[in-house]
């Protein structure tokens, strides 16, 4: 997820109170080990499953493997990065 | 307690690529170019046509493998602190890159050795970035010192 995300990275998940919009970052459930958690982009929304796309496509693995991922695994948006503090800000 | 561990995340995510191994180690690619000179050695040893159309097929396959091997180093190991202090590493992956379909097009075995020394150059570079310790387990890595 570079250059947006980095290794490291300390961020803010807030919960989802509506579905998740193309373009926001959200942390979901990985459909393959659903108790890894990915910070991935929204690339679609449609249906009851969202797209889950990296901003390096040459480097992420995302829905182009896993598949949609459905939304009911979508469990929060990040909004904010908190550290490194030069880097904090809304995301 | 310190305020850093107050605000440290309890979760972690992963934001990047597939379920990292993070294992890189350019023995990989040069054991594919060996293949590839071993191959040419066994060719230009044989008459016997079948066998060395088998050579050919082979050898390409090797030599594409070698470059696969060398592109997930420069893509996915070498990092951009790698490149600013070891700014070399770019061209000597690229021209190894080249070097393999060099050496899948072509029965010469200078094209071949001149590929392995290609690569030992990566090697050089990769040890020095840290790579022995930073992506093999200790054994290896150890063997690799």
């Amino acid at each position: 997820m570079e250059p947006a995300l980095r290794d490291g990275d300390w961020v803010v998940v807030a919960p989802l109170a509506r579905p998740p919009r193309v373009g926001e970052i959200v942390l979901a459930r990985d459909p393959r080990v659903p108790e890894r958690l990915v910070l991935k982009r929204v690339a679609r929304v449609k249906g009851g499953v969202c797209m889950l796309l990296g901003d390096r496509p040459e480097e992420s693995t995302d829905s182009r493997t896993f598949g949609p991922v459905a939304l009911s695994a979508v469990l929060g948006r990040a909004v904010f990065r908190y550290a490194p503090l030069l880097r904090a800000g809304l995301l | 307690m310190f305020l850093t561990d107050l605000l440290k995340p309890k979760t972690i995510a992963y934001a990047h690529c597939d379920l990292p191994c993070g294992v890189y180690d350019p023995e990989q690619a040069r054991i594919e170019a060996e293949s590839c000179y071993k191959i040419i050695e066994k060719y230009n040893a044989s008459s016997d046509e079948q066998f060395k159309t088998r050579a050919i097929v082979i050898k390409e396959e090797r030599a594409e493998l070698a470059k696969h091997h060398i592109d997930v180093l420069w893509s996915d190991y070498f990092k951009p602190e790698h490149v600013q202090k070891y700014p070399e590493i770019t061209e000597l992956c690229w021209k190894a890159a080249k070097q393999c379909s060099k050496v899948k097009g072509s029965l010469d075995i200078g094209e071949a050795k001149m590929l392995l020394d290609m690569i030992d150059k990566i090697d050089d570079v990769w040890t020095k970035a840290g790579g022995p310790t930073a992506t093999r387990m200790p054994k290896a890595a150890a063997a690799r010192a």
